[in-house]
Order: C-alpha cells, then structure tokens, then sequence
C-alpha cells in the first residue's frame, strides 16, 4: 500500500469516527472551557501580568492534551482493532495518521481555548499573528509529544492517569518557549523580534519528537 | 561454588570485587581530604566551598549514569536481552540517587551562600532545572515500569520510553540559559573551572572526587545488577 494513502486512510477513519459521536472533541472543549473558567473565577478582578496570563493559558492547554490525547490508541484495543491495523498497514502509517489527527484536534481546542481566554481574562493582544503561529508551534509539538506516549500507556496494564506523569516532564522545554512567546505577542511584549529563540526551540522541539517518535513507535506498536 | 561461576553471566565478580575495594580505599582518603586539607579562604563561601568536592562530582555522576541507562535501553531494544533492561533499569535507579543527593547539596549550598540573608530555598537556576526535570523524568520511568506487568513488554516500553525522554532534554541545554539566570560557574559562556572558579590547590582532590564517585556508581550498579539476575533466576526466569 502506498504509504501516503495509508496515513490518510488511518487519519480518515479516526476522523470519520470521531464526527459520529464527537467524543473526544467535545470533552477536550469542555475541559478547557469549564478550567479556564475556573480559573477566571480564581483571579477574579485582580490585574495579572502577561507572564502570569501566558503560563494559565498553557498550563490549562497541557492538561487538556493529557486528559484527551490518551485516547487515541487505547480506543483501539478497547475496539478490539489493533490487530487489523497491524495487518492493513505499517506502524509508520498509524503512527503519521494518529499524529495528524491529534495535531488538528489540539490545534482546533487551542484556538477555542484562546478565545475564551482572550475574553475571560481580559487579554489584549498586541501581535495576533505571533500568537496563532506560537499555538500552532505548540498544539505540533504537543502532540507530536503524545501521540507516541499515548500508544505507550495503550500496551499499559494500569492506565488510568499514567499520560500526565510521562508527559510533563518531556513538555517542560516547550512549555518554557510557549509562554515566553505568548508573552511578547501580548502587550509589553517585543512580537517577533525578541522570539528567535523560542521559534527555533519550538521547530527544533517538534521535529525531534515527531523523528524520534518514528524511530521508535514499531517497538511499540508491534508485540 | 567458585568465584567465576558464581559470576551469574552479568557481572564478573573478580574485577567487581577490586573494583569495589580500591574505590573504597579511594573515596575513604579523598574524604579524609576534603575535609582536612587547607582551602583557600573566601569571604561567603568560607568553609562551604569543601561542597564542591561532593556537589559536582554528583552531577558528572548523574549524567554518566544517564548515558549508562540509555545506551543498554537502546542496546535492549536492538537485542531483546533481559539483562539490558536490568542494567538500564539499575543504571537509572543509582543516578536517581545521585542526582536526588546533587540536588540536595546544590539546594542547602545555594541557600546559605548565593541567597545567604533570604529566605529562598528553590530558585530557577538552569541547572537545577535540568536536574529536577531529569528526576522526574526517572520518576515516570519507574512508575511507568510498574504500570506493565509482562516483562519483555515492559522492557521495550520502558526503554522506548527512556530514549524518547532522553531525546528531549538537551533542548533544556538550549532554551533553558536563555529564559533563567545563572549564578553557576561556567554557565554565562565563560568555561568552567578556570583559573578564578577552582583554586589550583583544591583541583586534585576534586578530580579524586569525581573518579572516586564514578567508581562508586559502578559499584553500586554492578551489585544491583547482579542483585537483580539472582532474584530473577530464583524465579525461574529461564532467559536469563
């Protein structure tokens, strides 16, 4: 089978599963909605500083990957579907399928959670572009980061709140570049010309994970 | 039972035990030193500058031991023998130990010369980052390990598992400078250990230090090693 075709047909079916019941993407809204909410709720009408506001914002963006991610290869084996997948395709199609679709589904909450935020926490943006590319940097690296801990804790015998635990550590880099971008796109800030740094470290982060992921997801995947 | 047989294919016991016992001779002398030879005085640091000979060598430690863990990770996935997975596992499990005692030391040492006065007990160094992130890192990995009870399967995983962590912590190296200021030598882009930041009379007893501390490492590891092939052949692993 052709290898691009069998990515997307692996991206194609989760896709076409997900719009049938809309799970997953509905509880990762609801998440970041009801935590962000929260959170509001928390500082109240306090003035936080932008540091402050971009950690919240992607703190709450982080679980949320965490709690929704998880799914997506333990979803297989509760389907029982594994082996067809297995048959059918290599682990690399799977594995570029599963990390196209995480990509979109974090890319789409975190563009709702910024919308909220935006409005909930009394954000004034100064540079909107930095800000999109920034979360578009991030929802790749985070998921790029997950998707190969998530088939991890599928072959797990507990896995319960496993994914945070293995996946916090690994973020602490992203999370720093993020909330540093994120903090010159709002005011104060520098925009672009103080984030060459971050920008590097997001691509270079990104591209690690998602080549190291390929390298090592058939020990996975295959039993 | 001889010496060499009893060896249990993992560890040879005849170099294990010189091993053991010249490192023993050595950190014991290196000890007796770094605490009796004369230092250089300098205001703040006083008396606590003696740290550096236990402070440091922790850290080379810990990342010698990290290299230890992932090259038999990645060995462990290229072969499938069970003894790679102990020693990864055994490796992580002593850096663990020496990178929780670095921290300890840096944390108490920081707190009563650079923040001497104040009240702070964590600050965001860069390294201390590192190393926490790196204990953490360690502590997923074992909860990770109990979380999958087939053992080749959670060989493989905790393996991929290590090497994909390892993967992401040099951009620590990078990023992590450039957000976090630090009071540690050598870490502004001026090299460590020159002429201003180790005394010429404190340098051999501090390169002792760090042999002496690796040594101990590889004791501490091998026995846990052959610890650990033992307890697996009493339980009839037949692989091993």
């Amino acid at each position: 089978m052709n290898w691009l075709y069998g990515a997307w047909a692996v991206f194609e079916k989760d896709l076409r599963l997900e719009l049938r019941n809309r799970y997953a993407v509905n509880m990762l809204l609801m998440f970041v909605l009801s935590s962000l909410v929260l959170v509001a709720f928390g500082i109240g009408e306090t003035a936080v500083s932008t540091r402050v506001q971009g950690a919240l914002l992607w703190v709450v963006i982080v679980f949320s990957a965490a709690v929704g991610l998880g799914r997506s290869f333990i979803s297989e084996e509760e389907r029982g579907t594994v082996l067809l997948l297995q048959l059918n395709t290599r682990g690399s199609m799977v594995y570029a399928g599963k990390l196209l679709f995480n990509f979109l589904l974090i890319l789409s909450v975190n563009l709702v959670a910024l919308g909220a935020f935006i409005l909930l926490l009394r954000v004034d943006v100064r540079a909107p572009g930095l800000l999109l590319t920034t979360l578009a940097l991030g929802a790749l690296g985070l998921a790029g980061a997950t998707t190969l801990l998530a088939a991890i804790i599928a072959r797990a015998a507990n896995k319960g709140p496993l994914l945070p635990v293995l996946l916090f550590p690994l973020l602490v880099p992203l999370l720093l570049s993020v909330v540093s971008a994120t903090r010159a796109a709002l005011p104060q800030g520098n925009g672009w010309n103080a984030v060459g740094d971050e920008m590097l470290t997001l691509i270079g982060f990104a591209g690690v994970v998602i080549t190291v992921s390929v390298l090592l997801f058939d020990y996975v995947w295959n039993e | 039972m001889s010496d060499t047989t009893h060896a249990a294919g993992a560890v040879n016991v005849r170099r294990y035990r010189l091993v053991r016992n010249v490192v023993a001779v050595w950190l014991t002398l290196m000890i007796v030193a770094a605490f009796l030879r004369d230092i250089p005085r300098l205001n703040i640091l006083e008396q606590t500058a003696r740290n550096l000979y236990f402070h440091v060598p922790m850290w080379f430690t810990m990342m010698t031991a990290v290299f230890v863990s992932a090259y038999h990770s990645f060995q462990f996935l290229r072969t499938g023998n069970p003894i790679r997975d102990i020693r990864a596992l055994q490796a992580a499990r002593v850096g663990f130990a020496f990178g929780l005692m670095g921290l300890i030391t840096g944390i108490v040492w920081a707190r009563f010369t650079w923040y001497a006065g104040t009240n702070i007990w964590w600050n965001f160094d860069p390294r201390q980052t590192m190393a926490a992130v790196q204990l953490l890192i360690y502590g997923a990995y074992f909860v990770l390990r109990t979380a999958v009870d087939e053992p080749r399967r959670r060989g493989r995983i905790a393996a991929v598992y290590n090497l994909f962590a390892a993967a992401t912590v040099p951009f620590l190296l990078y990023i992590v400078p450039r957000q976090m200021h630090s009071l540690h030598p050598g870490a502004e882009g001026n090299p460590a250990f020159s002429e201003t930041d180790l005394a010429p009379a404190m340098r051999p007893i501090f390169y002792a230090a760090v042999i002496g501390f690796i040594g101990l490492f590889w004791v501490l590891y091998t026995q846990r090693v052959r610890l650990a092939v033992l307890k697996q052949r009493l339980q009839g692993d037949p692989e091993i």
